[in-house]
């Protein structure tokens, strides 16, 4: 029992990084990146690449990762959200062409992924670090394991608090409640889109090398089902609700670990599209969000 | 025609006189939006042929009113009814096909669409589709267009129209339905005063054929000259109603528009 | 010709399924509907074409008709159940619907034949089936897009209340996609695994919603000529152009990126301005300042021209 709960706190923390990420860009600037799972995919690739060519221990892979999904996050939005934003007129379309825009973005890295792996997974087999075993109160442990709970909790309370205390964060917020009155508060739309976007692409691109060490590879594909699993995140936290999306990232977690434990292995992927399914019927606000979720 | 009168002289020996001979009838309507009071307790009566107008500054609920009179927001509390029928539970599109036409306070016309279908979306949402019914809404159309002043910019396209033109578009795609009664919100708004008058003399021909309207400008003059009868509001309240030089007289009216500098001046 | 048409069987016939799925897409779009319930009804109308033939011997017409309504039924409850939503919200939760359908079909025991499938569906149906098909709904969807019913709808999707105040039922026309897509979408997938004889849960994925959404981003979205354009960029270029094979999904990726910003209303949709375009500078000409030639010429003069 304790070991499910300790597998599910692993997950929920990788699930809490990347989703975080997410619901950053669109809670606040308004975009949903739908080539955020492509973004987490390749930054884990852009560092597997490189360990295959030189031994980097732990960190420094991390760090690799983290920088090129800053990058990616960032060629997206100068090449492709940037301009749909300035060319759209009104939201309504500009929300539809960033949906669109992103999913042919994300094509892109996928595409190559699969074509130079030929669509196996991929590892930091490359890497100095070796993962310790060692037991805890009667429980198997990793330094993974270890790492990979602190640096989500620890980041998520930290993007949490920053959002809801700091002055950046108030900027932020400003946007995602009124456009307008933000830009009277002398607030650079383009710039803190570029920036939101490019912290967005970091903890995608943290996400991956932290669910690569965990797992030991991860499939090109993979990044298609976390964005939708990150998405019921989001929609179950509540849009706007950063405490939302930690909360959403551990009960979904902790769902898919109970089918697992359960035995019903073919079941998992069900549990994040019905959670969807049934926030959106029943509570489209989600848990903690704002009320002004668009219905008509 | 007989069995027609025959119905309409039963009707109006029913117990509700006043239902009869009102066209709309609104009681005690509110709007309310969280906190915010947007229309709070208004009563009007809208009787036959004529043209009635709200005066009221910028946020005084008149638009609201008019968006709840068109069910296009909920009602927080109240009644409406329609040619003595109760509509405050219906859907927005039941009281237009039932003859409300109404314009908006911004120009909203398919953009993609010429003049010619956008009034027609107007004239057709009354008929079913037989092919003498499509004839008749043709002819409105082309009836609607050509008392507009639209006449030759049938094929024109809103990105290549004036914004008097425009707004002339959304006019036309409203009395194309040919409606018992037409709502009409700051119909002139940003026209020059040649256009002004264009469409003030299209109001009075429109009341000479009998057709009941309610319309709502900022222009004072202008709603003194065109109007039988009018509404005035402020803070979501009707403040006074009646003949339009003494509404424009009262006291309530002179403070909302011209504050307490007005009061003095009184 | 004949050769052509043999060695290109496949292909040929893959445009035709392919147009219906894209359909089943666009159809809710014009509507300003942003559902992608179509797509899970291909899923549903392939399996149930592939279980009828294969465990009660339906023939192949009535599996397709089968296919066709249960898709309408499923989409229409879906719509009622699902209709206040908007925007993404709706677009996530039709997303979520299509993938269940995928979870359902693999554990569905013998009727489904679990994560390995049904095989042995092989239906009678030949290219002038499809085609047949094919014409008859392109019929039906040119008879929405033009005249009165075309201008209604386009009223829903550019401003439901002001449809609503010209006496448009919204919300029923909003259903009736639903069941339109959700009927496409039935017939697309159940003809595509009766041409293939086999139909497995992989079948059904993610990667269909984004080439539906791509075919119609990239042809355009307000007609089926869009869809049916879109359609053969995407299952003829690696056909014509050997190179793209490679990096077929990369080209994609771009083609879509780039619609996005720059067309969007797609290939048609930039077609159709352009022609406008033309028209107004004809017209403009040919309403000529006083010392230009006179109308007649002008407009005769430009008529040379081009």
């Amino acid at each position: 029992m304790a070991q499910h709960i300790l597998n599910a706190v692993a997950l929920g923390s990788v699930y809490l990084v990347f989703a975080l990420g997410m619901a950053l860009a669109w809670s606040t600037i308004g975009i949903l990146n739908f080539a955020h799972g492509a973004t987490f995919m390749f930054s884990a690739f852009t560092a597997h690449v490189i360990t295959q060519q030189v031994a980097l221990p732990m960190p420094a892979v991390v760090l690799i990762a983290v920088a090129a999904g800053a990058l990616i996050a960032t060629l997206t939005q100068v090449l492709a959200f940037g301009p749909i934003m300035r060319r759209a007129t009104e939201h309504r379309a500009a929300e539809l062409r960033i949906l669109i825009g992103g999913i042919g973005v994300a094509a892109i890295p996928l595409a190559i992924a699969e074509r130079v792996t030929a669509s196996a997974p991929f590892g930091f087999r490359g890497s100095t670090y070796q993962a310790q075993v060692f037991e805890v109160f009667g429980l198997r442990m990793t330094t993974t394991v270890l790492v990979i709970v602190v640096a989500g909790i620890g980041i998520g309370v930290g993007v949490w608090r920053w959002l809801a205390t700091s002055r950046q964060g108030l900027a932020l917020r400003a946007i995602g409640v009124d456009s307008e009155t933000a830009s009277l508060m002398g607030v650079d739309r383009a710039t803190l889109a570029l920036g939101t976007m490019a912290t967005s692409g970091a903890l995608a691109g943290l996400a991956g090398a932290l669910l690569t060490f965990q797992l030991g590879a991860i499939a090109p594909a993979s990044g298609d089902q976390l964005l939708i699993k990150a998405f019921a995140i989001v929609v179950l936290g509540g849009l706007g609700s950063m405490g939302g999306v930690i909360v959403g990232a551990f009960v979904l977690a902790g769902a898919e670990t109970f089918v697992l434990a359960m035995n019903q292995g073919t079941w998992v992927d069900a549990v994040s599209f019905g959670l969807i399914f049934l926030v959106l019927l029943l509570r489209p606000q989600g848990l903690f969000g704002r009320k002004e979720v668009r219905r008509t | 025609m007989t069995s027609s009168a025959l119905a309409g002289a039963g009707a109006g020996d029913g117990r509700d006189a006043e239902a009869a001979t009102s066209v709309l009838r609104a009681d005690d309507v509110a709007v309310h939006f969280g906190g915010v009071k947007a229309v709070d307790g208004v009563s009007i009566v809208l009787t036959p042929g004529r043209l009635f107008g709200i005066l009221g500054p910028n946020g005084s609920g008149k638009s609201t009113l008019l968006a709840a009179l068109t069910r296009l927001v909920p009602l927080t509390r109240g009644r409406l009814e329609f040619e003595g029928r109760r509509y405050d539970r219906v859907r927005p599109h039941t009281i237009a096909a039932r003859g409300v036409a109404r314009t908006f306070q911004t120009v909203r016309i398919l953009p993609g669409r010429t003049v010619f279908d956008n009034v027609a979306l107007g004239a057709e949402s009354a008929g079913s589709g037989s092919k003498a019914e499509r004839g008749r809404a043709r002819e409105r159309v082309r009836r609607a267009i050509e008392r507009t002043g639209l006449s030759g910019k049938e094929r024109h396209r809103p990105d290549e129209l004036s914004y008097g033109h425009q707004r002339r578009v959304e006019i036309a795609r409203a009395i194309a339905s040919e409606p018992t009664l037409l709502l009409l919100d700051e119909p002139t708004a940003g026209m020059n005063r040649q256009e002004r008058d264009d469409i003030t003399g299209l109001l009075a021909d429109l009341r000479a054929e009998g057709l009941t309207q309610l319309l709502i400008e900022h222009d004072v003059q202008m709603m003194v000259d065109a109007c039988d009868h009018l509404f005035a509001m402020n803070f979501g309240a009707l403040i006074a109603e009646g003949e339009p030089e003494a509404v424009v007289r009262h006291p309530a009216v002179q403070e909302a528009y011209l504050g307490t500098q007005g009061r003095a001046h009184a | 010709m004949i050769d052509w048409y043999f060695s290109h069987i496949v292909l040929i016939q893959s445009t035709f399924t392919t147009l219906l799925l894209a359909l089943s897409v666009q159809v809710p779009l014009r509507a300003g509907v942003f559902s992608f319930a179509g797509v899970g009804c291909y899923g549903i109308g392939g399996y149930l074409a592939a279980i009828g033939m294969v465990h009660y011997g339906l023939s192949t017409a009535t599996a397709i008709l089968l296919a066709a309504v249960a898709g309408g039924a499923v989409a229409y409850a879906l719509g009622l159940l699902i209709q206040r939503l908007t925007g993404l919200y709706l677009a996530m939760a039709t997303v979520a619907f299509t993938l269940i359908i995928s979870v359902l079909v693999v554990n569905g025991g013998d009727l489904t034949g679990g994560a390995s499938g049904l095989f042995g569906a092989l239906g009678m149906l030949d290219t002038g089936h499809l085609l047949a098909v094919v014409v008859v709904v392109v019929a039906a969807l040119t008879f929405t897009e033009l005249g009165p019913l075309g201008r209604r709808i386009e009223a829903v999707r550019e401003d439901p209340e002001l449809a609503s105040a010209m006496g448009i039922d919204v919300a029923r026309y909003r259903r009736a996609t639903f069941a339109v897509s959700g009927m496409l979408g039935g017939l697309s997938g159940s003809m595509t695994v009766l041409l293939r004889s086999t139909v497995t849960p992989d079948d059904i994925n993610f990667h269909l919603v984004v080439l539906a959404l791509t075919i119609i981003i990239v042809g355009g979205s307000r007609s089926w000529i869009g869809a049916l354009i879109g359609t053969v960029i995407f299952v003829w270029m690696p056909e014509v152009l050997a190179f793209v094979g490679e990096w077929e999904d990369v080209v994609y990726g771009v083609l879509v990126a780039a619609a996005a910003v720059y067309l969007p209303g797609g290939v048609t949709g930039a077609a159709v301005d352009g022609y406008r375009k033309y028209r107004r500078k004809r017209r403009e000409a040919a309403a000529s300042p006083p010392d230009a030639p006179p109308p007649q010429q002008a407009a005769a003069a430009v008529g040379g021209d081009s």
